[in-house]
């Protein structure tokens, strides 16, 4: 066991993944020498050359579009936009190229493309740079969108990614980088499009992803306080989606709340209520709840925690659900 | 482009007000510089120190039908437009006063007609439009976008240009060319040149080597008379340095080339050419900043009425 935080769990996996296949390259801006903005690739272009870590213009339409035509001569680019509101230039290449090509030859092409993308607020920084875009990428068929929540996650996921033969978009909370937590660097890890039950309880289910994985926690350990028991799923995996293991536990607690910091509003917590709502119809004791932020640009930072889902507004919603 | 052999002669005097204004851009950086290493200031900033007499330049060349988009290093760009560090900073610092009620921060300034945004050539396209409504609706007016060379890696740029040059529209880029995007060297990240894009469009180019205000004025006229008055796009190069990291604590640069961007410094030049009229507006605007950064910092936090 290390002690690893998870921008540096997801910087030995990556040289992890760089040592086991030659193939994998890892390219965008900033990430060679300055080792990207969060240093998530720090040391592998001194490690591994100017070939497999690949300082890009500022070009991230370019930057995609690249690692496709790498992909389909047999290489797995490991590509890294800087901060989720700079994926936008990008988005053709990533819905209509990356997503779509695999589908439409039938499976003939692989597409073994990683997408990080560093997501979410929570760090003082302002639009474009704390923002939460996962929904329009799960709405994309033929991408699997995943977030990692910890560092021992962070560690196994982004190799398995690296190891899929699949487009990957992987969502970085940002302002849990610097957790830290014991890795172990031998263990195989939950398999990739696996959710994973983080904290076990009886009364609802909580089900979250990325950053507030760690803010459904907590609020489960205050709600124990008041006699509460509440079950957290780290989804881990957004597309696909791991429904046996949502819908085990929604069935057995009957209430469910979905957390994330996308707005609500067609935010991807509305395609789970509908699907728990659709499979576990007759064990529900109340609607799934959301939370989320609002549908309002991300605000500055001086506003970002009255945005930002945290514990208390989690609590209300469980408070809530015992309302009807 | 080469190194401009023009930056190390002796600069010649300025007007009180341009300086003061060089000098008022200089201290509100510096300044928030300074707040950020207290812990007073929240997310993150791009300072233009080194760069001020770009925007400084252009403030007489520009007029107020005219159009403004600005980037992610945009505070001079703004000053230079409107006399406001007030209003300025207390948008930084989210304080009463702030010009877009402290919603926008410091890379989302809109205020009449300037705009600016931190995602990189996206307001190329954006600004194209505002030029093509002038050219329709106020024939002599122009839209000026402000953009670094890092930003020529976006495609955005391109289409931009394109349109601008088919449709002859008054739009003036103005490109700082201060040798780094970020961390990454401009001859690591741009084939060819600025000079040779802006032509394989049919746009005219104009490098600028000096930060002698005087002589970017007197050159830069005529050419943006054209755009304005014949529809003919212009892409103005200034070879500049930025002299602090990119946005905190974040230079990758070896120290001689920190070096090498602080010896052009049109600071230290213009102090060493004209120590008197430099001493004084200096002082006076170093105390002008401190003031309004305690009047600011002492304000409540700004708000809105949504209703409003
Ligand atoms: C589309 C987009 N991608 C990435 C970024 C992150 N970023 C902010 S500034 C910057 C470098 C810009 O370089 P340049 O255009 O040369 O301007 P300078 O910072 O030197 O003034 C980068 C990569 C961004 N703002 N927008």
């Amino acid at each position: 066991m290390t002690t690893l935080t998870l921008a540096k769990a997801l910087n030995e996996g990556l040289r992890r993944s760089m040592e086991d296949d030659s193939k994998v390259l890892v390219m965008g801006e900033d990430v060679g020498k300055l080792g990207g903005v969060f240093r998530v690739t720090d040391g592998l272009q001194k490690d591994f050359g100017e070939d497999r870590v690949i300082d890009t213009p500022l070009a991230e339409s370019g930057i995609i579009g690249t690692a496709i035509g790498l992909a389909l001569r047999g290489y797995r680019p490991v590509c890294e936009i800087q901060f989720d509101g700079f994926v936008f230039p990008a988005a053709d290449q990533l819905i209509t190229q990356l997503a779509k090509m695999p589908l439409r030859s039938l499976g003939k092409v692989r597409l073994p493309v990683v997408v990080r993308i560093p997501f979410g607020g929570g760090i003082g920084a302002v639009e474009h740079h704390s923002e939460s875009p996962e929904a329009y990428f799960t709405h994309t068929a033929g991408l699997r969108v995943v977030a990692c929540s910890n560092p021992a996650d962070a560690y196994t996921m982004i190799q398995d990614a690296v190891r899929c033969d699949d487009p990957i978009i992987f969502f970085e909370p940002k302002r849990r980088y610097w957790d830290k937590a014991e890795v172990d660097l031998m263990a195989a890890g939950v398999p990739l499009d696996r959710a994973r039950v983080v904290r076990q309880g009886s009364d609802v289910t909580l089900l979250a992803y990325g950053p507030m994985v760690k803010t459904c926690i907590e609020a489960a350990g205050a709600a124990e306080q008041e006699g509460r028991s509440l079950e957290v799923i780290d989804l881990r995996s957004l597309s696909p989606l791991d429904m046996d293991v949502v819908a085990g536990s929604v069935e057995r607690t009957g209430r469910c709340v979905v957390v994330h910091e996308a707005p609500v509003f067609t935010g991807f917590g509305a395609e789970l209520a509908a699907r728990i709502s659709e499979r576990c119809f007759y064990h529900l004791e109340s609607p799934v709840l959301r939370v989320g932020g609002f549908s309002t640009p991300y605000p500055p930072s001086r506003l970002e925690d009255h945005y930002l889902p945290d514990l208390d507004r989690v609590l209300d919603a469980v408070d809530r659900a015992f309302t009807y | 482009m080469t190194e401009p052999a023009a930056t190390l002669v002796r600069l010649p005097r300025a007007a009180d007000e341009d300086l003061d204004l060089l000098l008022l851009i200089r201290h509100f950086e510096l300044a928030l510089l300074d707040l950020f290493g207290r812990g007073e200031l929240n997310g993150t900033t791009h300072t233009c120190v080194g760069q001020e007499y770009v925007p400084v330049a252009l403030r007489r060349l520009l007029g107020e039908t005219d159009y403004v988009f600005s980037n992610h290093r945009g505070h001079g760009h703004y000053l230079a437009r409107f006399d406001d560090p007030e209003g300025l900073l207390a948008e930084i610092m989210g304080r009463e006063g702030a010009v877009c009620n402290g919603v926008g921060g410091s890379q989302h300034i809109l205020r009449d007609r300037y705009v600016s945004t931190g995602v990189q050539g996206e307001s190329l396209p954006v600004a194209t439009g505002a030029a093509l409504h002038l050219k329709r609706t106020a024939p002599g007016a122009l839209a000026c976008v402000y953009i670094g060379d890092g930003t020529w890696g976006e495609g955005a740029v391109y289409e931009a240009l394109n349109l601008a040059s088919l449709w002859r529209l008054p739009l003036l880029i103005v490109v700082e060319h201060n040798g780094i995007a970020q961390s990454t060297p401009t001859a690591r990240q741009m084939a060819g040149t600025v000079r040779s894009r802006a032509q394989a469009f049919g746009v005219r180019h104009h490098g600028i080597e000096t930060s002698d205000l005087n002589a970017i004025r007197h050159e830069l006229a005529p050419l943006v008379a054209e755009v304005r008055f014949e529809g003919r796009p212009l892409v103005v190069e200034f070879v500049t340095h930025r002299l602090g990291p990119h946005s905190k604590g974040d230079d990758t640069r070896p120290p001689e080339v920190v070096e090498h961007a602080r010896a052009r410094d049109w600071y230290g030049l213009y102090a060493e050419a004209h120590p008197e009229q430099f001493a004084r507006a200096d002082e006076a605007q170093r105390a002008r900043v401190a003031a309004i950064v305690q009047d600011v910092s002492a304000r409540p936090l700004s708000g809105w009425d949504p209703c409003a």
